[in-house]
């Protein structure tokens, strides 16, 4: 464990980084049109209301000073007023929170739960019926758009048979079918990528050795397998979970789930850029802490990444 | 066994055709009757701002109109009745008393008095409060207290619509000490009003929930709670509906009304909306500018077919710019006329070039404008018209709105506020209203004296010739004026109203129980 706090530390350091840029980012763009406070007001604001945000903002300041103050109010976090809300941007978004991080682990854990024996039990047993069948749904689960999806599970699993509410959020069973609707692509796709990933390692020297030493068949699977076809399923799958945290706004709509995707949607045909500039901000801060936690389970994983 | 990816795909379609087929719910008894004590609706959108002041979105008015009471109210049978205030009276020419309701009081026990009518009217059009309905009441000079339950209206000229203006948007009241003590944003967070039902939660796209007021003068509601749920997808609110998972849905599309008329369980409620749906235009535009092109426009437009197809029948085709219902409708105008020949002969005779004619649609803001849209556009290109159908978002639309700046015509839902032309035609085509794109001397002049005007008989005859104007100049191009439709549990009895206010007091909404 000698090399383990240079190790968290530099990817701690990375993901910093990552940060930064993208507060810089959202700072550039949002002078690029020249004044900012526009986008920040409503177009009727009395003169009072933009005096007062130009000196919050700082915005008599030189740009160095700016962005200083830029940076410090999000630290705080201070991300503008939403102009729709009436109310500070982050407490608008921060109540839309809880629901997005329960789909969005929801889904992640049910296709992560579910894809990934399946794609091992399909290398498995590949070519044959089961194989057949897991990776047709596979591709429908892929292919299929989300709208289709999410309506086609409320009319047949809620209206018809009748075993699940139609929309909304509430209690678990209110969870099931968004987290089936948003997780459909998530599972399909790791389901796919561990097949492929098992079939790989299957196919390597060491695997030939393991069984030509007579160690039992679900031992080879267990140990040596899973763990070295770990890495590409784990990198997948932390890339999924971020997008399934910012980019469910599609099956938000379709079951009236109350999460961030839809709110960055509305704020940007509302014009509510305060909002939006902190849907950004947060998404990408998920994005990185989940990224930073994979890396970290590489290093587990993989003993040669954590060394070098 | 082997299967191939042609066995897969086949088995897939068989799969996707069986789910296709139209659900018909067989299921339980047909439910009559409810023990519910809780309210539950669903409608296209959350509310944006629970202040009455400043907006005017059906989705907001829904429930504003609930949270608070107006002076005057307008009932579903089209009727002014009583509100706050009790009795009202014309004196002299421009001088009204009203009577308002003694013992009423708001949700936070604040009693309600004239000095919070008088509040609640000038803030509506004070400049520092810029409020959504600034020009609701342009016509009032000056309000007076002579004591805690009269207030005294003056008029700037004789105003014989003030109280229905009262009953609409921008007449709800709110609650003088309250409002400036904590100020608009929070009052926009926890709204205190008079009405049937109290403010209690509100989660973002989610839930907003009230509670009934157990005090309220016009007696409690029949529900303890009302839950409301913003659903946008038009098919999960169906299904909501569907399965017994909310009482009322709102803006139930004309060709899913027999789908929820079917069910055992349901009924469709509608109303004749008082108000039209037409393409507002942009008159500054060449051609729009030309009369006799706009003539044409409109003459080639199959309303019928529109009617028939895209709305299942549940509308009818408009004969000029008043809606029916309103005072001065005029029944014996014809419905406005399709005759593609006659619109060719009116594009050759305006020297029609073949310019461009914009329709900028947005999608699903007036029900079935983009189908609309395209129908119309079709219908046009068959009698020689250059269209181009344009989607743009509503915001853009909103801008657009704003600056005057759309290319050519535009889809508005107007809503005749008042129940006469001077709520809708007049609001919205006059002087410097919101679509002030033409103007023409004559038909100004009859607008202005019939707003100002206490006889009936002059007004009746104003209205006649402003419509005769209207259908040689068309600064808007009616299209029709449709039923608006609420699904509702057979158990629910409410009458929908025409003006697009959801009316829960005692006398409108009841859960039949057994």
């Amino acid at each position: 464990m000698r090399g383990f706090v240079p190790f968290v530390g530099h990817r701690l350091f990375r993901a910093l980084i990552a940060l930064w840029l993208v507060s810089t980012v959202v700072f550039v763009v949002m002078r690029l049109s020249g004044d900012p406070v526009p986008l920040l007001l409503p177009p009727d604001a009395p003169t009072s209301e933009i005096m007062r945000v130009r000196r919050e903002l700082g915005l008599d300041k030189p740009l160095p000073a700016q962005y200083v103050i830029f940076l410090s109010n999000l630290a705080r976090g201070d991300f503008g007023r939403s102009i729709h809300f009436r109310e500070p941007a982050f407490d608008v978004v921060r109540g839309y929170l809880a629901a997005t991080l329960e789909l969005g682990l929801t889904a992640f854990v049910l296709a992560a739960v579910v894809a990934v024996p399946i794609g091992l039990f399909s290398a498995m047993r590949r070519n044959t019926l089961v194989d057949h069948v897991a990776m047709g749904l596979a591709l429908v689960g892929q292919s299929a758009p989300t709208f289709f999806l999410g309506i086609l599970f409320i009319l047949l699993l809620s209206l018809k048979a009748d075993l699940f509410p139609t929309s909304g959020r509430g209690d678990w069973r209110n969870l099931v079918l968004p987290a089936l609707t948003l997780g459909a692509f998530t599972m399909a796709s790791i389901a796919r990528l561990t097949r492929s990933a098992v079939l790989e390692v299957l196919r390597a020297d060491y695997i030939r050795t393991a069984r030509a030493k007579g160690v039992a068949e679900a031992w080879v699977v267990a140990k040596h397998t899973l763990k070295n076809a770990a890495i590409p399923i784990v990198t997948i799958t932390g890339l999924q979970f971020g997008t399934l945290l910012g980019g469910a706004v599609v099956t938000e709509t379709v079951f009236s789930w109350p999460g961030i995707g839809r709110l960055a949607v509305q704020s940007i045909y509302n014009r509510d850029y305060a909002v939006v500039q902190c849907t950004v901000f947060l998404a990408a801060l998920m994005f990185v802490v989940i990224n930073f936690f994979v890396d970290l389970i590489y290093g587990v994983l993989d003993p040669r990444i954590r060394a070098g | 066994m082997e299967l191939t990816r042609r066995d897969l795909l086949k088995g897939a379609a068989a799969l996707g055709a069986a789910a296709a087929v139209p659900l018909t719910a067989g299921g339980p008894a047909v439910a009559q009757t409810t023990q519910k004590k809780e309210l539950i609706t669903a409608q296209s959108g959350d509310v944006s701002k629970f202040d009455p002041h400043f907006s005017t979105s059906s989705n907001d008015i829904r429930v504003s109109f609930n949270i608070f009471d107006n002076l005057t109210a307008r009932h579903p049978d089209g009727k002014l009745y009583p509100g706050l205030a009790t009795e009202w009276k014309l004196e002299g020419q421009t001088t009204w008393r009203f009577k308002l309701r003694q013992g009423v009081k708001f949700h936070n026990g604040d009693a309600f008095t004239s000095a919070d009518a008088k509040f609640s009217i000038e803030r509506t059009y004070d400049p520092a409060a810029k409020t959504m309905v600034a020009t609701v009441f342009s016509t009032i000079e000056k309000l007076e207290t002579p004591d805690a339950s009269t207030l005294v209206i003056t008029t700037k000229k004789p105003d014989p619509l003030l109280p229905a203006r009262l009953a609409f948007y921008g007449g709800q009241i709110v609650p003088k000490r309250y409002l400036e003590s904590v100020g608009n944003d929070t009052f926009n967070a926890k709204p205190v009003g008079t009405g049937p039902i109290r403010f209690t939660s509100w989660v973002k796209d989610d839930k907003a929930v009230f509670e009934a007021n157990p005090d309220y003068w016009g007696g409690k509601i029949d529900v303890d709670r009302w839950i409301m749920r913003p659903i946008p997808e038009t098919a999960p609110r169906i299904a909501a509906l569907l399965k017994g998972e909310v009482d009322v849905i709102t803006q139930l599309p004309p060709d899913q009304g027999e789908r929820v008329a079917g069910n055992a369980t349901t009924r469709v409620a509608g109303a004749l909306y008082a108000g039209l749906y037409v393409l507002a235009v942009n008159s500054k535009r060449p051609p729009l500018d030309n009369p006799l092109v706009k003539q044409a426009l409109s003459l080639a437009i199959d309303r019928e077919a529109i009617v028939k197809e895209l709305w299942r029948g549940r509308g009818i085709v408009p004969s000029g710019c008043i809606a029916k219902g309103d005072n001065h409708f005029d029944p014996s105008l014809p419905p406005l006329a399709y005759s593609p020949a006659e619109a060719k002969d009116r594009l050759k005779k305006a020297g029609y070039k073949g310019e461009e004619i914009f329709i900028e649609t947005t999608v699903a803001y007036v029900a079935q404008d983009k189908a609309m849209s395209e129908a119309i556009a079709a219908m046009w290109k068959d009698v020689g018209v250059n269209v181009k159908v344009e989607v743009i978002e509503y915001s853009v639309r909103a801008q657009k709105n704003r600056e005057k700046s759309f290319k050519g015509v535009f889809w508005s839902d107007p809503t005749s506020t008042l129940g006469d032309p001077d709520g809708m035609v007049w609001r919205l085509i006059g002087p410097g209203g919101p679509q002030d794109y033409w103007r023409e001397a004559k038909f100004d002049e009859l607008g202005n004296a019939a707003r100002f005007s206490v006889d009936e008989k002059f007004r009746g005859q104003a209205y006649k010739e402003m419509t005769k104007i209207f259908l040689e100049h068309f600064p808007w191009l009616p299209v029709i004026q449709p039923y608006e439709d609420y699904g509702l549990q057979k158990y629910v009895e409410f009458t929908p109203n025409p003006n697009q206010q959801f009316e829960v007091r005692r006398f409108n909404l009841k859960l039949r129980r057994a």
